[in-house]
């Protein structure tokens, strides 16, 4: 039981004169010691996992000893308004995502913790070279996959893996985006254990949390201003400008001021709020489908004027509802002939079409490989070791120890699909074994993980929970990280679920300067 | 801009109007309430039935006549079915909830600060219901959210950069304003048909409605004569919410609106229609039944006006639109 209580900070330089009365919400994260602040006493830390803020022995890492300092001097019906006035603000302005249920739409929030995760800078100097040398390396695996495919040819990814993948577009062999960018935008899922960060998954099709990473900063360091002063914590809020400057680089060649919108399944979709935010951080259109039209191979956008060209198009819906001609047929929500009009090179899409091949579970446990192919570099991030069920002797491995495994369906994402060994009832492994049988080729396993534990405001306790991190890259001719995530949190005690539509919440992440 | 954008904020603007109107429609008439006989009290609500084109639930109005204690219960189910009936499209609540929907799609078109008022305005409505505001002074409920809506408006006016956007929320709100006091004024003078004559309070309810009746007062002194009043209503450039000032607006705004793929000529032939319409000067004294008349001419045109603008602007054929 950790027993370090704080003291005052040796470095507070009083500014002189007369002390003047401040209401009692500004001297919250104060750092004269509270008898009545948060501390860490009943605070339970379990080896088997890494502790985000305190060391095993229970005292503070050095990044998270202002962070505890402040908690210290907040009693906990102070840190209770702080998190009441966090999730208000998201409801004042409506950052919301919508249920639809019986007839009734009911729009809700994402519960976020007021307290923020605090990464101090050398972890985000390994976390971002990692992230850019793992995205450079996907986007040529996706050059060659749809170009000479190098990579089968030399054996280092087997075809079936690529050919097989439900993700695999063969309308899309031969193409050749921009810089060689098939993903310009990338959310990877990262977890930290006892033995460091670890890849969980690649996000390259239309991946979503950013505008939380942005919404979560905004509400979180007005709620704790000195804290954030003092912890020099790096900016996020720029994403947008870097997201427009990437898409900028991605437009056609021929067009200098490029049109660009930002393609929307429909205000149904649960990511619309995302949508509209980031379109209004663009300046760009939000359309719809029903929006554009292509006429000679140009894609063009409705405006109350006549028809306007649109050069680059960030779409938000997935590759199966892009373009009735070319997908699904049925789809409602895409453009007819979009297709076409990329494969002339009169639009960019970002992400391309088919990058799903990339983010495949299985392809995943060939990531390592794929960066020392491609870039003759060792991996900087690991990736988890992963058990691909279409070889026999892994299903038998899987079969055998099911209930010491995670289990995915190769073609599932959010967190659906999933046994968790541990924490199913033998009827659930059971069930789950006989569809594993039926088709071991849509199934990987994996160890579960220890996901790290951060400390969040629980019943007016502090609690650990297990995180995770949502960081965000952008490719166009170069590549650039925001130093900052979306951390995800499994709100549940003992859970690791941290997917929000799976009573997941968030945490604003601090990636501190030095 | 986008066609959708404009169509989303032309209906942002009409759905706020809708439900300012409405609420000083219902703000007026529970004052009416608590002082008024019981036959204006079932005057105000035919008016205000009228002015919506719905049947009230129940039996017809005006059977109670005689019975104090019926009629305001009476007043309980129809305040309801007017601002809390989820299955009246025209509620107050439905139209304030479609108004935010159209702003929760357009917000990135619309400046954060008018997003963040009607939202606030929003999250106070969605608490509310009908037993509570009836136990206090419901009109207090009404003139709260009348409120809500012109501080939006000012919001917008103060934070919205003129282009397009603008005009297209300011032709909904001219659109709207111009039906709306077409229609209350054409159930007005249908209900003062079975007076023999209407007492002056019918007439200065219905100026408190317009929010004229100071000015009134201020120009014309106490008398009520229904020939100011409408002049004033109708005619008056300088009253903020008149009908002329309305029309006269909605066909500047159209005017400098760029043109449209669609037909944008008819749209602004028939806005000249209307204009003429509502200026084209009386042959002699004209009747109530005169002023009526061309009030029904002036709901056509309106009607067909907010068809032509979309036609011209938002729904028109992409085939053989001009590339830009």
């Amino acid at each position: 039981m950790p027993h370090w209580r704080p003291g005052v900070d040796s470095r507070v330089v009083a500014f002189p004169g007369r002390r003047r009365a401040v209401p009692s919400d500004r001297r919250t994260d104060d750092r004269i010691p509270n008898p009545r602040g948060m501390d860490f006493s009943s605070y339970r830390l379990d080896a088997k996992f890494y502790d985000e803020v305190l060391r095993p022995d229970g005292t503070p890492r050095a990044h998270s000893a202002p962070l505890v300092d402040a908690l210290a001097a907040i009693s906990a019906a102070e840190l209770g308004e702080i998190q009441e006035r966090v999730t208000r603000s998201f409801l004042n302005e409506g950052i919301t995502f919508t249920v639809y249920g019986d007839g009734e739409a009911d729009e809700r929030i994402i519960p976020i913790d007021c307290i923020p995760r605090v990464l101090p800078a050398a972890e985000w100097t390994e976390l971002e070279a990692g992230l850019k040398q793992r995205v450079l390396a996907l986007n040529r695996f996706l050059c060659d996959v749809y170009g000479d495919c190098r990579v089968i040819a030399d054996g280092v990814v087997p075809e079936e893996m690529v050919r097989g993948c439900p993700h695999y577009r063969r309308q899309m062999r031969g193409a050749s985006p921009p810089h060689g960018t098939w993903v310009a935008i990338c959310g990877t899922d990262i977890v930290r254990t006892n033995d460091g960060f670890l890849v969980l998954e690649d996000n390259l099709r239309v991946p979503s949390g950013v505008s939380y990473m942005i919404a979560n900063r905004k509400a979180v360091k007005s709620n704790l201003p000195r804290l954030y002063r003092r912890c020099r914590v790096r900016e996020v809020e720029h994403y947008g400008d870097l997201l427009l400057r990437t898409l900028r680089e991605l437009a056609p060649p021929n067009r200098p001021d490029p049109c660009i919108a930002l393609l929307t399944p429909g205000v149904w979709n649960a990511a619309f709020y995302e949508h509209m935010f980031l379109a209004h951080q663009l300046g760009a259109e939000l359309v719809e489908g029903r929006d554009l039209l292509t006429r000679n191979g140009f894609v063009y956008m409705r405006t109350t004027e006549g028809l306007r060209q649109v050069d680059v198009i960030y779409r938000r819906v997935d590759d199966d509802f892009l373009d009735p001609r070319a997908f699904r047929s049925d789809s409602l929500l895409g453009v007819p002939g979009l297709l076409q009009a990329y494969r002339l090179g009169n639009v960019t899409l970002a992400n391309a079409p088919g990058t799903g091949v990339a983010d495949d579970k299985s392809v995943y446990a060939y990531v390592p490989d794929m960066i020392r192919y491609y870039l003759s570099e060792e991996p900087i991030l690991a990736s988890l070791p992963t058990r691909l069920c279409r070889r026999p002797e892994e299903l038998e491995y899987t079969l055998d120890n099911l209930d010491k495994l995670v289990v995915k369906r190769v073609g599932e994402a959010g967190g659906y699909g999933m046994l968790i060994g541990p924490h199913a009832t033998p009827a659930e492994r059971d069930a789950y074994a006989a569809e594993l049988r039926a088709n071991p080729a849509d199934f990987i396993s994996q160890e579960v993980l220890s996901l790290s534990m951060a400390p969040c405001l629980i019943d007016g306790r502090l609690e650990p929970r297990h995180v995770d991190l949502r960081p965000f890259v952008l490719r166009g001719r170069e590549t650039r990280v925001v130093p900052g995530a979306f951390c995800r949190v499994a709100l549940r005690r003992g859970s690791i679920v941290v997917n929000s539509s799976q009573g997941g919440g968030g945490k604003d992440v601090w990636v501190l300067e030095s | 801009m986008l066609a959708r954008s404009a169509e989303g904020l032309y209906w942002l603007g009409r759905h706020v109007e809708r439900t300012e109107n409405l609420c000083r429609l219902l703000r007026e008439h529970m004052s009416a309430l608590v002082d008024r006989p019981v036959r204006e009290i079932n005057f105000g609500w035919r008016r205000i039935y009228g002015t919506l084109h719905r049947r009230p639930p129940g039996p017809a109005l005006g059977v109670a006549e005689s019975d104090e204690d019926y009629a305001l219960a009476d007043s309980y189910t129809l305040a309801d079915d007017i601002t809390f009936e989820r299955t009246n499209p025209g509620s107050i609540l439905n139209s304030f909830s479609n108004g935010r929907e159209n702003a929760r799609q357009m917000r990135h078109c619309i400046s954060a600060e008018m997003w963040t008022c009607l939202n606030l305005g929003w999250l106070r409505l969605g608490t509310r219901h009908i037993e509570d505001i009836w136990k206090a002074a419901p009109e207090e409920f009404y003139a709260d959210l009348a409120r809500e809506m012109n501080l939006f408006a000012g919001v917008a006016d103060s934070t919205l950069y003129r282009d397009d956007g603008w005009r297209f929320l300011q032709l909904g709100r001219l659109v709207e304003r111009a039906q709306f006091t077409v229609a209350l004024l054409l159930a007005h003078l249908d209900g003062v048909r079975s007076y023999a004559e209407a007492p002056d309070s019918e007439w200065s309810s219905l100026l408190r409605i317009c929010l004229a009746f100071d000015t009134y007062k201020r120009h014309y002194g106490a008398e009520m004569r229904p020939a100011r009043v409408l002049d004033l209503l109708v005619d008056d450039p300088r009253l903020p919410r008149s009908l002329c000032r309305a029309v006269d607006s909605a066909a500047e705004t159209l005017a400098a609106i760029a043109l449209g793929p669609g037909p944008s000529g008819a749209a602004r032939k028939l806005a000249g229609d209307l204009t003429s319409t509502m200026h084209r000067p009386w042959p002699g004294v004209p009747s109530l039944e005169d002023h009526a008349e061309r009030l029904r001419r002036l709901a056509g045109e309106c009607l067909g006006f907010h068809d032509m603008v979309m036609a011209a602007h938002v729904s028109y054929d992409p085939e053989g639109a001009p590339i830009r």
